[in-house]
C-alpha cells in the first residue's frame, strides 16, 4: 500500500493511523461532525442520531459476524434487552441516563454471552438458527410483558435523560442534545473496536473466523473467546438499544423484531464485513436510502400526479433493487468502493 | 481494464447518490407546494365556487399502503385524500387551500418517526393525521412537545386522556369501549338464545400494540359480569393458516370470539373456523368490520357481528361517496373504511375552520383549544356528534352493532355506549 515510510520508533510503528493523510482525514471528519449540528435542522439531526445509534449496533454485530465469523440473527433481541433494561431502570427507579446506559450495556453483554453458549457446538447456519431462537425468546418475554410489568410500550421520563445531573433540555432541543451523546458514544465505540483488533483478544477472534481448528491448535481457547465475542458484540447492541430508549422516550417490542436483526445484517454486508468504517457506511446507507427514496417520491409526485398511487410500491422495490445492485457490483461492500476510489486517486495517472 | 470501467461505474453511482441526497435536503421544503391544490381539481359540480387562494394550510399524514395493515390503510388514505380534494374543489377553508403532505410508512414505527419529524420540522404542518397504535403511542411524547393536534386511526384508550396526551384526539369509541360494547351485546345475545350460565369469551387479535390495546379493559368487564377470564390468542402477522389458534379456542370452549384485527387475517380466521366446523359467534371490532371482510370471507362471513363506528349509509356519507364516484376513486369496495378516513379528516379540518372563523392564529395550541371548546361536531349521522372536552379526548362514546345478513352489513342494535 503505502511505501517509503520507515518507522524509527516503536510508538510510530504501533500507531493506529501512521500516515499523515489518514490523520488529516480524521481531523476533517471530526470537524465536520462538530460543525454539522449547528447548521442542520431537526430532521437531519434526527437522521444523524438514527445513523449513529444504528452504527453502534452494526459495529457490535460486525465484531461477531465480520471479525469472529459467528453468524447472528439475534441482534434485534439484544437491542431490545439493552433498551428495556435501561428503560425499566429509568422508568421504575428514576435512574439517570449516565447510569442506566452502562449498566444496560453490561447486562446485555451477560445475556449475549448466555445466548452465545451454543456457539461452542454449533457453526454456520446451525448457529444462525440458535441465535434466531434467542431473538424469538426475547421477543416472547417482551410481548408477554406482564412478566416484567411492561405494558404495550414503556415510557421513559424525560428528566432521566440527564448526564451527571445536567438536563438534556438545557442543551437544546432533544435531537440537538442527543446528537452529542450518540455521536460521542459512536466515537468511543470506534476507538475501542479499532484497537480491539490490534489486541490479543481481537487477533484470537480473527483466528477463529479464519479457521477455528487451526486457532485451537495454536492455543486459542475457543470457548472463552467465542463467548467473549458474543459478550462484546452484545455490549454494543445493548448500548445502541439503551440509547434508543432514552432518545425516543418510548419503546415497544415492535422496534426490535426479527426484521431489525436482518436489517442490521444487511447493514454490515452492504457496508463491509470485518470493517469498522464499513459498519458506519452501511448504517448510513440503510437509514438514508428509505428517506432518500421518499424524498424522491415526493418530488416525482409533484411532477407526475398519476404516478402517486404506485410510488409506495416502487419505493419498496427500489430499496430491494439498490441492495441487490450493491451486492452484485461490490460484494465487499461500500468500504471496498471507498478503497477503490482512494486507490484510483493515489495511483493516478497510472492504473496500478 | 474491465475493472477500471466498473470502478468508474460505482464511483458514478456513489456520486449520484450523494448528489441526489444533497439535492433532496434542499429541495424537499421548496418542492412541497407543487401539488397546487385549487387549480388541479377544477370547477366541481356546484356552480364553480371561487378557487382557493392564499397561503395553503398544511396537514401532515402518514398512511399504511404497503405494510401489515395496508388492506384497510389504503381505503382510509383514499378517504382522507378525497376529503382534502373535495374541500379544495369547494373553495378550501376560509378561502385558503388545504395541502396534504402524506407518505406511506409501511406500518413501521421508525419510518413513522422519521416522516413525522420531517413533516413537522421541515414542512411546518399544523395538524397531523396518523394511523397505527404502535406509532401513535411512540410519537405521543413528541406530539405533546411539538403541540400538533393529532387524529390517528388508533382508538387506543391510552390516547384519550388529555392530562397525558393533550394533543391526541380520538374520533371513534376507544378500542376498550368497543370491546365492552361488543361484550354487552354478547351477554344479551347469550340470554336471548335461551342459554343459562355464562358464555365463554376468547380474543383473537393482531400481535401488536393495536391488537392488545382493548384486552385488559375487556377482561376486567368480563370478569365483573361473571364471565371466566377470556382466552388471549395472538394471530401472528402474515399467517396463512390460523387452524392452530382456532383449535386452541375450540379446546377452551369459547362461545364468542372477539376479533381485534384488520380485515384480511380476520377473514382468514372466519374461513378457517368454518372449515373446522366450529360453532362460535365472531364479533369484529372496528378494523375488520367492513365490506372487505365480506368480500374476502364470502358466504362464511354470514352472521358475523361487527362494531362499525362510521356508518356509510348515513346522510353525511353521501357527499363522500358521490365525490368518489364522480372522480372515479377506487377504494376497493371498503365503503365504511373510506368514509371513516373522510370523516376523520373532516373533524380535523372542522377544528381548523373554527379556529380561523374565530379570528385566531393557526397554531397547534389554538386548534387544540378550539376542538376542546367548540362543542358538538356534526358528521351528518355517520357517527353520533363528536364532542371533545378538556377532560376527555374520546370524541365518540357509542356505536351501533351490525351483522352480516345476505352479504351486507345490517344494523342490529341502536347506539350502545360502554358506560
Amino acid at each position: 500500500m503505502q511505501s517509503g515510510t520507515f518507522h524509527t520508533t516503536y510508538a510510530a510503528d504501533m500507531a493506529l493511523r501512521p500516515y499523515w493523510p489518514q490523520r488529516l482525514r480524521i481531523a476533517l471528519v471530526l470537524v465536520a461532525v462538530l460543525v454539522f449540528p449547528w447548521f442542520a435542522d431537526r430532521y437531519w439531526l434526527s437522521l444523524a442520531n438514527t445513523i449513529a445509534i444504528a452504527a453502534i449496533g452494526a459495529i457490535g454485530l460486525n465484531i461477531l459476524v465480520g471479525y469472529t465469523g459467528q453468524i447472528s440473527i439475534g441482534q434485534g433481541g439484544f437491542l431490545a434487552v439493552g433498551a428495556f433494561s435501561a428503560g425499566l431502570m429509568a422508568a421504575r427507579l428514576g435512574m439517570p441516563m449516565w447510569i442506566t446506559v452502562p449498566i444496560a450495556s453490561l447486562f446485555t453483554a451477560v445475556v449475549g454471552a448466555f445466548f452465545g453458549l451454543p456457539s461452542l457446538r454449533l457453526k454456520g447456519l446451525y448457529l444462525a438458527i440458535a441465535t434466531l431462537a434467542a431473538q424469538e425468546i426475547i421477543t416472547w418475554v417482551l410481548t408477554h410483558g406482564k412478566l416484567l410489568g411492561i405494558g404495550e410500550s414503556l415510557s421513559i421520563p424525560r428528566e432521566t435523560s440527564n448526564i451527571f445531573g445536567i438536563s438534556m433540555t438545557a442543551i437544546g432541543n432533544p435531537d440537538f442534545a442527543f446528537y452529542w451523546v450518540t455521536v460521542g458514544c459512536l466515537i468511543l465505540t470506534v476507538i475501542f473496536v479499532s484497537n480491539l483488533f490490534r489486541s490479543r483478544a481481537g487477533r484470537a477472534f480473527v483466528a477463529i473466523r479464519d479457521q477455528d481448528i487451526a486457532a485451537q491448535v495454536i492455543g486459542v481457547d475457543l470457548f472463552r473467546y467465542k463467548l467473549l465475542a458474543f459478550a462484546t458484540s452484545s455490549f454494543f447492541a445493548g448500548l445502541a438499544g439503551a440509547l434508543t430508549a432514552h432518545y425516543r422516550g418510548i419503546i415497544s417490542w415492535e422496534r426490535f423484531t426479527i426484521d431489525t436483526s436482518i436489517l442490521y445484517l444487511a447493514m454490515i454486508i452492504i457496508g463491509g464485513l470485518g470493517s469498522v468504517s464499513g459498519s458506519i457506511y452501511g448504517a448510513a446507507f440503510i437509514t438514508l436510502l428509505p428517506a432518500l427514496l421518499s424524498n424522491l417520491a415526493r418530488l416525482l409526485s409533484g411532477a407526475v400526479p398519476q404516478i402517486n398511487s404506485y410510488l409506495p410500491y416502487m419505493q419498496q422495490g427500489a430499496f430491494g433493487l439498490a441492495i441487490i445492485l450493491f451486492l452484485i457490483f461490490e460484494p465487499e461492500g461500500i468500504v471496498k468502493m471507498w478503497r477503490n476510489v482512494k486507490d484510483y486517486f493515489r495511483l493516478w495517472p497510472f492504473s496500478y | 481494464m474491465g475493472n477500471d470501467q466498473r470502478r468508474f461505474g460505482m464511483l458514478a453511482l456513489l456520486l449520484a447518490l450523494v448528489l441526489a441526497l444533497a439535492a433532496c435536503g434542499q429541495q424537499a421544503p421548496t418542492a412541497a407546494p407543487t401539488p397546487a391544490p385549487g387549480g388541479a381539481t377544477g370547477g366541481g359540480t356546484t356552480g364553480a365556487p371561487p378557487a382557493p387562494s392564499g397561503e395553503p394550510i398544511k396537514i401532515g399524514a402518514i398512511f399504511d399502503l404497503t405494510g401489515a395493515t395496508a388492506d384497510v390503510g389504503t381505503p382510509y388514505s383514499k378517504g382522507q385524500i378525497a376529503y382534502i380534494d373535495w374541500r379544495n374543489a369547494n373553495g378550501g377553508v376560509a378561502g385558503r387551500p388545504l395541502q396534504l403532505i402524506s407518505q406511506d410508512y409501511a406500518y413501521e414505527v421508525p419510518r413513522a418517526e422519521e416522516l413525522y419529524t420531517q413533516f413537522v420540522t421541515q414542512d411546518k404542518v399544523v395538524v397531523f393525521s396518523g394511523w397505527g397504535t404502535g406509532d401513535t403511542e411512540a410519537l405521543k411524547g413528541r406530539i405533546s412537545e411539538d403541540q400538533i393536534p393529532f387524529i390517528s386511526a388508533s382508538y387506543s384508550a391510552e390516547l384519550a386522556d388529555p392530562a397525558k396526551t393533550p394533543f391526541n384526539f380520538l374520533v371513534a369509541p376507544t378500542y376498550s369501549d368497543q370491546m365492552i360494547i361488543a361484550m354487552k351485546w354478547a351477554l344479551e345475545d347469550w340470554k336471548a338464545k335461551g342459554n343459562t350460565g355464562a358464555p365463554k369469551f376468547a380474543y383473537l387479535f393482531n400481535d401488536s400494540p393495536f391488537g392488545r390495546s382493548p384486552l385488559a379493559d375487556g377482561t376486567a368487564f368480563a370478569q365483573a359480569n361473571g364471565v371466566e377470564t377470556p382466552l388471549e390468542v395472538p394471530s401472528p402477522r402474515g399467517a396463512t393458516d390460523l387452524t392452530p389458534q382456532l383449535t386452541q379456542i375450540r379446546d377452551f370452549g369459547a362461545n364468542y370470539v372477539f376479533l381485534q384485527n384488520v380485515s384480511t387475517p380476520a377473514a382468514l380466521a372466519i374461513k378457517n373456523a368454518r372449515s373446522l366446523g366450529l360453532d362460535i359467534q365472531f364479533v369484529c371490532l372496528n378494523w375488520c368490520a367492513n365490506e372487505l371482510l365480506i368480500k374476502l370471507a364470502g358466504a362464511d362471513a354470514e352472521g358475523v357481528v361487527g362494531a362499525i363506528p362510521f356508518d356509510p349509509a348515513a346522510e353525511g356519507a353521501k357527499v363522500a361517496l358521490e365525490f368518489a364516484k364522480e372522480k372515479g376513486i377506487d377504494y376497493g369496495g371498503a365503503t365504511s373504511t373510506f368514509v371513516q378516513g373522510w370523516t376523520a379528516m373532516s373533524i380535523l379540518v372542522a377544528g381548523i375552520e373554527k379556529t380561523l372563523a374565530d379570528g385566531k392564529e393557526l397554531t397547534g395550541e389554538n386548534i387544540r383549544n378550539t376542538l376542546q371548546t367548540m362543542g358538538e361536531i356534526d358528521t351528518g349521522g355517520v357517527t353520533q356528534p363528536i364532542v371533545f372536552t378538556e377532560t376527555s379526548h374520546a370524541g365518540a362514546k357509542s356505536l351501533r352493532l351490525f351483522q352480516v345478513k345476505n352479504g351486507a352489513w345490517e344494523a342490529i342494535t341502536d347506539f350502545i355506549s360502554a358506560q
